[in-house]
């Protein structure tokens, strides 16, 4: 019963692609599209190839990632001590409210004019768009998580005699872990965007310089390609890290937070 | 649990007026503020670089008397309202057929999840060579980005409406219409307003992204052109009023809506109960 209906899932889900590829290969000829608009599929296979065989496509994926992966690590870096200060001190809390909510509001690309004044077209104005959009949404999800530290749980390491660092190492970040994991998904999906917005800006390489510098040569392939490869890289991280991490930490950690 | 508040005062309970928390936090503002014109000399550089506060400021008076502040805003707004509502009423109808109709979801899910994570800021340079730099581009950019986080909660709400409340209406004679009417869509709606206040979110960036790529007027445009035409100042009066217009509307308009439709959707559990 459910392996037919999976079977019939996996049938009926197939068959949007093969329309969408049947209209993309027979449609242009039929409405005489001129190839810089819609080039066939042959075009943009044999581009796939090329890039793949001298190696600039894998280039500049892994340009891509390094960026993002850097990014992500300097915003974490900054954002959970901070988080935790914040959630922990009425008053930094307090005082620094309004500036976040406002730096938050204009986190990421916003800056990338700015940045380029700052660094130059480069990885140094990527990566500070990347490092600043993960550092808000992560911010967040650090206050939240120690927010949602159930009460009881406090009293009882306290009335155990748990203060100072032993509640931090023992109650908070571990309490507050929780929620960051949960967050990664959302930040990674600002930061994602991210990345490829800045790339297109103030990037040399990467994934969103490669489909945008083809708009000025019209290589309607390279684009085609380009996006190709960012869905199926954001399908692959997806679904082998970043659900993996929601999953396993629900599982472990899901009772915590009820 | 009144013991324990009493031997431990509860955090609401030692939570000061909220007068203290706005006084503290715009002393927080203002020492951002100082500390940005403070460090203006030190730093040494030309207002290129790094524009002083009150560059800001005489950039931002200069910006409203020549008339160009209003009406880049008025576009923004335009076209993000625009954006957002056709994203919104295609995430909803797509979110309503694909919940209802168990074949159709089976068929367009993994299409929808590819598409999905081709984000919208890779289809902007494809937009650029179909429909040229300008507003359909930005428009279409909008759309994209509203329309699937609206359709996966809407599914989600659509999904939730509980069975009992369909059977109950249908065997009291009401036509499919109805059901949808009564039934499907205040059960969907908290889902819809949280798909929307994502989307929204996510939308403001994009057209913000937009802007600087496909136009030639508005916020975004504005932060990119003041770079442009060494007058940084510019760029920071676009990034200070995006900011401050993201707020509002996060403020004034987002979160009271949800917090209706939450009052509403309390009542429709409550009706649930009931019977």
């Amino acid at each position: 019963m459910t392996q037919s209906r999976a079977a019939e899932g996996y049938v009926l889900g197939t068959v949007p692609f093969l329309l969408l590829v049947a209209g993309w290969a027979v449609l242009p000829h039929v409405l005489q599209y001129p190839q810089y608009m819609l080039p066939p599929i042959g075009v943009v296979l044999d581009f796939a190839r090329e890039s793949i065989a001298d190696g600039s496509l894998l280039l500049n994926v892994l340009a891509s990632l390094a960026r993002l992966a850097i990014g992500f690590v300097i915003g974490m870096a900054l954002a959970v001590p901070l988080g935790l200060a914040i959630a922990l001190n009425r008053h930094i809390a307090d005082l620094f409210r309004p500036v976040l909510s406002f730096l938050q509001a204009i986190a990421g690309i916003a800056w990338v004019p700015l940045t380029i004044i700052w660094f130059g077209i480069g990885n140094g104005s990527v990566i500070f768009v990347i490092a600043n959009t993960i550092f808000f949404a992560s911010l967040y999800n650090t206050v939240v998580g120690v927010q949602s530290i159930p009460v009881p749980l406090y009293r009882a390491v306290r009335s155990h005699g748990g203060r100072g660092f032993a509640l931090l190492t023992n109650l908070i970040l571990p309490g507050a872990l929780v929620q960051i994991l949960l967050g990664i998904r959302t930040s990674m999906a600002y930061g994602w965007r991210a990345l490829v917005a800045s790339e297109m800006i103030a990037g040399t390489s990467g994934l969103g310089y490669m489909t945008m510098e083809a708009v000025q040569w019209q290589r309607t392939e390279v684009i085609i390609l380009g996006m190709i490869i960012i869905g199926l890289l954001w399908v692959i991280m997806d679904r082998t890290i970043f659900t993996p991490i929601e999953r396993r930490t629900v599982g472990r950690w899901g009772l915590l937070q009820r | 649990m009144s013991t324990a508040a009493i031997a431990i005062p509860t955090r609401a309970a030692r939570r000061p007026w909220p007068w203290a928390r706005a006084a503290k936090g715009a002393i927080g503002v203002l020492l951002l503020l100082v500390a940005w014109q403070v460090s203006v000399p030190l730093v040494g550089l030309n207002s290129y670089f790094y524009p002083a506060p009150s560059d800001v400021v005489a950039a931002f008076a200069d910006l409203i008397r020549k008339g160009i502040l209003p009406v880049y805003l008025a576009d923004s707004l335009l076209r993000y309202l625009a954006g957002l509502t056709a994203g919104a009423v295609l995430g909803i109808s797509l979110g309503v057929l694909i919940g209802l109709h168990r074949r159709v979801s089976l068929a367009l899910s993994p299409l929808l999840r590819f598409m999905f994570a081709i984000v919208e800021v890779a289809w902007i340079p494809i937009f650029v060579v179909w429909f040229g730099y300008g507003l359909k581009t930005i428009i279409l950019a909008l759309v994209y980005v509203v329309f699937f986080p609206v359709l996966y909660n809407t599914l989600l709400g659509v999904r939730t409406a509980p069975q009992l409340l369909v059977n109950a209406v249908r065997s009291l004679g009401a036509s499919r219409l109805q059901v949808l009417r009564l039934v499907i869509l205040p059960a969907a709606l908290p889902g819809i307003i949280t798909g929307l206040r994502v989307g929204a979110g996510f939308a403001f960036r994009g057209l913000v992204f937009a802007e600087i790529i496909a136009a030639k007027t508005g916020i975004g445009y504005l932060i990119f052109e003041g770079t442009q035409t060494q007058q940084t100042a510019r760029t920071i009066v676009g990034m200070i009023v995006m900011g401050l217009l993201w707020l509002g509307m996060d403020q004034f308009y987002l979160r009271p809506l949800e917090r209706a439709t939450v009052q509403r959707w309390g009542l429709l559990v409550e009706a649930e109960q009931r019977t």
